[in-house]
């Protein structure tokens, strides 16, 4: 301890050490995931009416390299839970593996109510929370969207460190700069969510995706969405975007060297 | 082999989440002061905590812990006086004004706290409840010595890890008579008649060592003592706000007020002619 | 410009004995380069009254310049029953990083509906308030990075309020705002709750002056003093706005309201 008055009660650099900046940075010997390798872009999500609607494109990129270009980063729980996956790929399959087990343990077990989407999202968050504490983080950001106990639309997130919010829509990645505003001019509270129809939260997250196409580079113009409603979950894996418009392109001056 | 076979065909899931010893131990009602502290799973946790917690070598360190003191106690023939400031910084910002920072361990015990404001509290409330175990125990008071060394013990486990307390133990027993004890997280443990502690213990020491006499009077002894955390409030930044004073005596403590700085400031500028460099013109 | 008054000198400088020049830093192998943390901005406050405690806070959680939701509560009810805590009277506000604030909020839940279950009688305030203490000071050398605030009615029926720092050192107050903006509400509260730096008026002037004495609020006037310290801190802080929650706990029980703040 330093008794010097301008630093009384603070570590001594001769016991201690010189204070040690680089804890602060995410750089140096990796034996755990310490940064992501594999990885999925942005998901997006939006409650309506009766439900939910979740999309994320088909791409697991390496840096900058479109590496895989049909992995679905969707997953259906049961009839009414839809997880998505952003981040890192490798840590999503294992997750994958453990929502597995989850489920064979949940089927063995007795009781006759099937894990909700709230369920669901507090044992997520729980695993996050518990690998960021152990500094083992699961790299991942999750969108948990189904139906809570009352049948009534949940969309609620789960990310590497343990922080969990709900929101009538939310949007990982990329997508919590570009799509977010997008999706909060038409759901800005949870109030207006009774205004919006299955079909027009479809139509609201298709033309998100296309939006982050154009603009996010870890992108595709593939991608899969879910539509959680009371019926149970309709899940398309292989959905192109349609109806481009590049035109906005031709617009765009100013970027590096080009200057009309 | 066993145990690698063991582990590679554990289900996935065991590992993930609360474990079974989390929860049992949430819902039995363990000690509540105990010893078992979490760490981080690093390898140089120390380093880690220092990183996250050491605002004067990062200000912009994200965890700022309640820091920043000026506390002194003086043995003399009617006793000991303690006296403390009362303010709490975490950087520059005053976290508080009104932190007590005698600490009452028992009706003839008192700690004080100076450094890291919950390594104080946490571990003279473990000494309090040592000290009332060895009462139970031995069917008599502890004596200050003891008490002093079974905090000074205890700290000295933690060296290293960064605990950061200064703290000074004051009682009167009848075998030892009035004592006093200064311990701090290095593990040092001293005996004295006077001791200042904190950012501003050089600033009390200079009206301390000027004034005193063990042959002080009651009332001079506790105005020395107002006097000295005075000056200290003056001249360090990291300690002001109300001062808090106390009397030991043969059968217990006695408490003399937690009164702003302020207006005892202004007292003894305008009344007593002290402290000459600052202005009374309101202008 | 606060590195010109950290008032941290060149440390290679000469020291009074020991040597002070920076050793290396500590060797061994750094393995983890994993930041733990985050702030989830927003910010908390509470006031005591005589009869009764006011806990408020914002609903906004934010990462960097991102609004994760707006509506993400950081008042919880503490041990009382079923999933919607009927019958609490324990308010805890937690800010900062809301994953370290949810668990602190669960551990604290846990342990107080424990204690009705194993003494059959609820928990006083002062004796959660102390628990409270040592779980976090229990996460001493890997803290939860969170200022938490707790407010109830004591054994006499006086509002209490009890704030923390991240390790457990605690206090009990009249008033104290947490958070982000406890910079932007915390000296308000201190001219209008104490009645820091108020004179009597008519008494004087200069060293004349009688200070104005503080005395319990009734409950309307903190409520507006909350309202306005809230609708102040979102016009000036960033990471402050959405909408305000409100518990007002008295000996009936509590009362929680939400009132919208600007979304800008």
């Amino acid at each position: 301890m330093n008794h010097l008055p301008q630093a009384w009660g603070r570590p001594r650099d001769d016991v201690y050490g010189a204070y040690d900046h680089s804890h602060f940075q995410t750089a140096g010997p990796i034996q755990h995931t310490q940064s992501p390798i594999v990885t999925g872009t942005s998901v997006i999500a939006a409650k309506f009416k009766d439900g939910v609607v979740i999309a994320a494109d088909n791409l697991a990129s390496y840096g900058s390299l479109a590496r895989f270009t049909d992995v679905k980063r969707l997953r259906k729980f049961n009839d009414q839970v839809v997880v998505g996956f952003g981040g890192d790929v490798s840590d999503m399959q294992y997750l994958d593996r453990l929502l597995n087990s989850l489920d064979v343990r949940e089927n063995y077990s007795s009781s006759d109510t099937p894990m909700n989407a709230k369920n669901l999202h507090t044992y997520l968050a729980k695993v996050m929370y518990k690998r960021r504490s152990d500094f083992n983080p699961l790299w991942n950001h999750l969108l948990i969207a189904g139906l809570d106990a009352d049948e009534k639309p949940f969309l609620a997130s789960a990310d590497l460190l343990g922080t969990t919010f709900t929101s009538p829509t939310l949007a990982t990645g990329f997508g919590a700069h570009l799509a977010q505003p997008i999706l909060r001019r038409s759901l800005p509270d949870e109030s207006s969510v009774q205004n919006v129809t299955k079909e027009e939260a479809v139509e609201l997250v298709k033309e998100c995706m296309k939006v982050l196409f154009y603009r996010d580079a870890r992108s595709m113009d593939k991608y899969s969405i879910a539509v959680i409603s009371k019926g149970g979950v309709e899940l398309r894996e292989d959905e192109k975007l349609e109806n481009q418009s590049w035109a906005f392109a031709e617009r765009i001056r100013g970027y590096g060297t080009q200057t009309v | 082999m066993d145990s690698l076979v063991a582990r590679y065909t554990r289900p996935a899931y065991e590992e993930e989440g609360q474990s079974h010893q989390d929860q049992q131990e949430l819902s039995r009602a363990g000690p509540e002061l105990s010893l078992k502290f979490a760490l981080p799973p690093v390898a140089q946790s120390a380093s880690w905590l220092r990183a996250m917690t050491d605002d004067y070598s990062n200000p912009n360190c994200p965890i700022k812990i309640a820091h920043g003191t000026t506390t002194l106690a003086f043995r003399f023939k009617g006793g000991i006086i303690v006296a403390t400031d009362s303010r709490a910084t975490a950087g520059n910002w005053i976290a508080s004004q009104t932190v007590k920072k005698v600490i009452e361990i028992n009706n003839c015990l008192l700690g004080t706290m100076a450094g890291g404001a919950a390594d104080c509290q946490y571990w003279l409330a473990f000494l309090g409840m040592q000290c009332r175990l060895h009462e139970l125990r031995h069917k008599r008071r502890i004596s200050v010595a003891a008490a002093s060394k079974i905090l000074a013990n205890l700290v000295y486990s933690y060296k290293g890890m960064g605990l950061s307390m200064g703290t000074m133990c004051a009682g009167v027993t009848p075998q030892e008579g009035p004592a006093l004890y200064y311990i701090d997280s290095d593990g040092t443990r001293l005996a004295g008649n006077l001791f200042c502690v904190g950012s501003g213990q050089t600033f009390a020491y200079g009206v301390l060592d000027a004034q005193y006499s063990y042959d002080l009077s009651d009332e001079d002894a506790l105005e020395l003592g107002r006097r000295s955390i005075l000056a200290a409030t003056h001249r360090d930044a990291y300690s002001g706000g109300s001062i808090n004073l106390y009397h030991v005596k043969e059968d217990g403590w006695v408490k003399h007020g937690f009164n702003d700085t302020n207006p005892i400031f202004w007292e003894t500028k305008l009344n007593k002619g002290e402290f000459s460099n600052v202005t009374s013109e309101l202008v | 410009m606060s590195a010109i008054f950290s008032g941290a000198p060149p440390q290679d400088g000469l020291g009074y004995s020991f040597k002070q020049s920076p050793t290396a830093v500590p060797s061994g192998e750094r393995q983890h380069g994993f930041y733990p943390y985050t702030d989830n901005g927003g910010s908390t406050l509470g006031i005591s009254g005589a009869d009764f405690t006011i806990m408020a806070g914002d609903t906004r959680s934010t990462h960097g310049y991102n609004i994760n939701t707006r509506y993400a509560p950081k008042l919880f009810k503490i041990g009382g029953e079923g999933p919607d805590n009927k019958g609490a009277r324990i308010v805890l506000s937690v800010v900062g990083f809301a994953a370290d604030g949810d668990a602190l909020q669960e551990k604290m839940d846990t342990i107080v509906k424990m204690y009705k279950y194993q003494h059959g009688k609820p928990i006083t305030v002062s004796a959660c308030a102390q628990r409270l203490s040592h779980v976090l000071y229990n996460k001493r050398f890997f803290p939860y990075y969170v200022h938490a605030i707790l407010g109830g009615i004591d054994e006499d029926g006086k509002g209490a309020l009890y704030s923390y720092d991240p390790v457990g050192s605690y206090e009990r107050e009249q008033c104290r705002a947490a958070g982000a903006a406890a910079s932007l509400i915390m000296p308000f509260l201190d001219n209008q709750v104490n009645f820091k730096n108020q004179y009597m008026p008519g008494s004087g002037t200069g060293h004349d002056l009688k200070v104005r004495q503080a005395q319990p609020l009734p409950r309307n006037t903190v409520e507006d003093l909350v309202r306005d310290a809230f609708t102040s801190a979102v016009e000036r802080h960033i990471e402050v706005g959405d909408g305000l929650q409100m518990m007002i706990i008295t000996k009936d029980g509590i009362e929680e309201t939400y009132t919208p703040l600007k979304r800008d």
